[in-house]
């Protein structure tokens, strides 16, 4: 059960490796996945180190019910100090490989150092080796996978690899297992590629046991109706999460010419309905019953034939409102281009986005560009920045360094065009109209990012008695509202930092549905899996925990108030456009200020967003680092 | 018959089984329906 | 008319909760390994194909049994292991044309699907119902009826015009 778990230590200098069985006394701390995963990065690293040196470690960890059959149990978390933006780097990855580590008999893998030559890793069962990469260097994502394979003969092996991008050492590249499902942001894949590791392997047999399985079995059913039975899975189910497009666009919530507009006029093309053109089913990632994401194929034009997976409403943005291109067919080819070099979607977007406005604005021109018109639209430009980027060539060579770098060498004026906070992009959306939205981009310890603390159903209007059963306070129903967001803020940091911890997927618990499962179930879950009794109210507090040591963690590398911040453009802007509900709004600085304040005194952090004594001694943390694992 | 939230005024209302097409009785906001599945309506975008 | 644990390979989205409830009913823990059920894929063309036994009407593994230890249950009429006659030759195996047997690691014996008594715990995991429990004429009947819609849909739309 959960103490026969174990940790592998993997040094690829020395290439000695080592394990450990997990202690329990982590467990009931920090369960397992990101919040196990932060305590050693926490721990393992010394201040201020350069991400892309030896010494950071690349920490994979399952979640602590990975494998079990409801709500998307394959999740696993990688983590390292991140090379984008120096803080937390945290990413999440769904598909097949957790559950297919954990039969390894292995939860956690920490890797440290660098390999003289491209290795990748292969733990197969108890054992763990560390193969000669040389033939899988430079070869694209799909490739690298279909190639380990067939080199071990094996077609259940699964893999987390890194594309061409990673190897480039572009620093938002990701680690992609499958067609699609990538751990994207924070630049995980750069991490890999600065230790020459090309991929990670896992083939296991070993039994997964549970404390009580038919109970276990009969109340994971039941999760997966719950879920299932609920209005925004069935609609995710048919058109995957591009659904949410059809309320953001409609009401003009979604950045457009990167921060020009708040809705794409003429993006009916871009519908999710749409992609019935293309798609030849749905796809499930392990143990889930909502099968967001499309399989699709190009049959036609200059890309075919194509097949790809997704996209999500991520690539709709990216490749289409924020660089104003109307055609459901270019986020198709870029979302498969991007998964094929390697590198995250989102940042890839943000920045084209940015560019083409610096490029409109005469900041960059054609010179600096290396005669590439970067026009709102021009969808050749795209592709053709994306290979740059990936590969580092010319213009793209700026761009792959993220934000902070970039805007250091572009100079002039560039900061202001920039949407992003800690060096990291943010997602198409835009949350001018809905401070809880903003609050929480701000907040995040690994840099703008949804996928924190998004409250997302604040869009519904729910009654106020309902917010406040969910909240635990009053909390306002209008999402135009500043009151009782940052309790909201704060409710979802908690349960998404569990979510990723038991590693089960985020849109199965509380994010787009109210009625979909949290605390409780998760308590149950843990009990019958397991067999330990982890209380709601112990679980919450475990979610201030991880909560808090990332913070420590941000703060040790020199971030503090002034970093949790927006680009001044939310408070300057209003919106342009859209239903009454989402036009002309701005964040208000003073208000946004005061929300901040509240929010940090809802963790117990001080004013100046430091965790004051009291908290850390509370939360068990007033002796960190105490290098238990 | 089914429901959906308006987007402006956040207001349910229902869409009768198969429409195309809906409009808000409080706001009077029109939009284009889909349809998930044969009982559920969603918004698709403004009509 | 008996009933069938039918597949639909063009409804299922790969998420494997067959093969992890099936190994967690069967076996008490989550081993995909031992499951009854293995969806083989084609990740990089999005083919997924649930493999599982076919129950046949000439079962193979039956005749080749040498310890005669495949029974067939009179109410499930599921072909099923007697593990106290099976020896593990593996023959069944090496014979059944869909990989529909396969052998217990540490047991070293035959394992199989006994379509759960009747009740199989795969179909109600199986969220867009690529796996069903159901008589064999109601499958052909609901195949063939949905085949036809899309004449039936084009004879609407002209009668329509008339």
């Amino acid at each position: 059960m959960v103490q026969k778990r174990k940790i592998a230590y993997i040094n690829l200098t020395t290439k000695k490796l080592s394990q450990k069985a997990m202690p329990k006394k982590i467990r009931t701390m920090y369960i397992g996945g990101r919040g196990i995963d932060m305590y050693m990065l926490y721990n393992h690293l010394k201040p201020k180190i350069d991400p892309l040196s030896p010494q950071n470690v690349l920490l994979v960890g399952a979640g602590l019910l990975g494998g079990i059959p409801c709500l998307g149990s394959g999740r696993c978390d990688i983590a390292a100090k991140s090379p984008l933006t120096g803080a937390v780097g945290d990413s999440n990855i769904g598909g097949f490989f957790a559950p297919e580590l954990r039969f390894t008999g292995f939860d956690h893998l920490a890797i440290t150092g660098k390999a003289e030559k491209p290795v990748y890793l292969l733990v197969k069962n108890d054992e763990i080796e560390i193969k000669e990469a040389s033939h899988l260097w430079g070869k694209d994502t799909f490739e690298t996978q279909t190639i380990i394979r067939k080199d071990q003969d094996d077609e259940n092996i699964k893999s987390l690899v890194i594309g061409v991008a990673g190897e480039n050492l572009v620093k938002f590249a990701n680690i992609l297992t499958g067609m699609k499902n990538s751990a994207g942001r924070t630049g995980m894949g750069c991490v890999m590629g600065s230790k020459n590791l090309k991929a990670i392997a896992a083939r296991g047999t070993t039994p997964l046991e549970f404390a009580h399985p038919d109970r276990l079995l009969e109340y994971c059913r039941q999760m997966n109706d719950m879920i299932t039975s609920t209005r925004w899975s069935k609609a995710q189910s048919r058109w995957g999460t591009m659904i949410i497009y059809s309320n953001t666009n409609t009401t003009g919530l979604i950045r457009t010419r990167n921060f020009q507009l708040n809705r794409l006029e003429e993006g009916q093309d871009l519908e999710p309905e749409n992609i019935d053109r293309y798609s030849i089913g749905t796809s499930g990632c392990y143990g889930c019953a909502v099968h967001c994401r499309h399989r699709y194929v190009l049959r036609e034009g200059p890309h075919a034939p194509l097949y790809g997976e997704g996209p999500e409403y991520t690539s709709l943005g990216a490749f289409g409102t924020m660089i104003d291109c109307r055609k459901m067919e270019t986020i198709l080819v870029a979302n498969h281009l991007v998964n094929k070099y390697g590198v995250d979607t989102l940042e890839t977007g943000g920045l084209i986005a940015w560019a083409m406005e610096l490029y409109e604005k005469g900041i960059l021109n054609d010179k600096m560009t290396d005669g590439l018109k970067l026009e709102w639209g021009n969808e050749e430009a795209l592709y053709e920045m994306i290979t740059n980027i990936a590969h580092r060539k010319g213009f793209g060579n700026t761009l792959a360094d993220g934000f902070k770098k970039a805007i250091a060498k572009i100079g002039n004026g560039s900061e202001y065009y920039a949407i992003q906070v800690k060096g990291m992009s943010n997602l198409h959306s835009d949350e001018r109209p809905t401070p809880s939205f903003a609050l929480g981009i701000a907040t995040s310890t690994r840099g703008a990012d949804h996928l924190r603390s998004r409250p997302a159903i604040d869009m519904y209007g729910l009654p106020e008695d309902l917010l406040e059963e969910v909240y635990g306070g009053p909390v306002a129903s209008e999402y135009n509202s500043y009151y009782g967001k940052p309790r909201m803020v704060w409710w979802q940091e908690r349960l998404y930092a569990v979510t990723d911890s038991i590693g089960l997927c985020k849109f199965q618990t509380v994010f787009c549905s109210v009625h979909a499962p949290q605390w409780k179930e998760f308590s149950k879950l843990i009990q019958l899996a397991t067999g330990v009794e982890i209380s709601e109210t112990q679980l919450m507090e475990i979610g201030e925990r991880i909560y808090t040591i990332e913070r420590l963690f941000n703060l040790r590398e020199g971030f503090s108030r002034k970093d949790d911040n927006l680009p001044e453009r939310y408070f300057k802007e209003p919106t342009p456009i859209g239903l009454p509900v989402a036009k002309n709004k701005k964040i208000d600085r003073e208000k946004f200020s005061k929300m901040l304040d509240e929010y940090y005194k809802l963790h117990g952090w001080g004013n100046d967003g430091i965790p004051t004594a009291g908290t850390l001694k509370k939360l068990g943390l007033d002796k960190e680092p105490s290098n238990l694992i | 018959m089914s429901e959906v939230r308006c987007l402006n005024c956040l207001k349910r209302f229902s869409v009768r089984q198969k429409a195309e097409t809906a409009t808000c009785p409080k706001c009077k906001t029109k939009y284009r329906i889909s349809w998930p599945t044969p009982n559920q309506a969603k918004i698709r975008g403004l009509a | 008319m008996q009933k069938m644990l039918a597949v639909d390979p063009e409804k299922c989205t790969g998420c494997r909760l067959c093969e992890t409830s099936c190994s967690i009913y069967n076996e008490k823990t989550c081993t995909p390994e031992k499951a009854r059920i293995r969806v083989t894929k084609w990740e990089n063309e999005g083919i997924y194909i649930p493999m599982v036994c076919q129950q046949c009407d000439i079962p193979i593994c039956e005749s080749v049994c040498p310890m005669h230890a495949i029974k067939r249950d009179s109410n499930t009429q599921a072909l099923v292991i007697d593990k106290e006659l099976c020896v593990g030759c593996r023959l069944c195996m090496q014979f059944c044309p869909f990989g529909g047997i396969g052998v217990d690691d540490e047991t070293k014996k035959i394992i199989k699907c006994d379509l759960c008594n009747g009740e199989p715990i795969c179909v109600k995991f199986c969220q867009p119902m690529a796996l069903q429990y159901v008589d064999a004429n109601t499958l052909n009947t609901r195949k063939r009826r949905a085949a036809a819609k899309r004449f039936s849909d084009i004879l609407k739309k002209m009668l329509a015009t008339i």
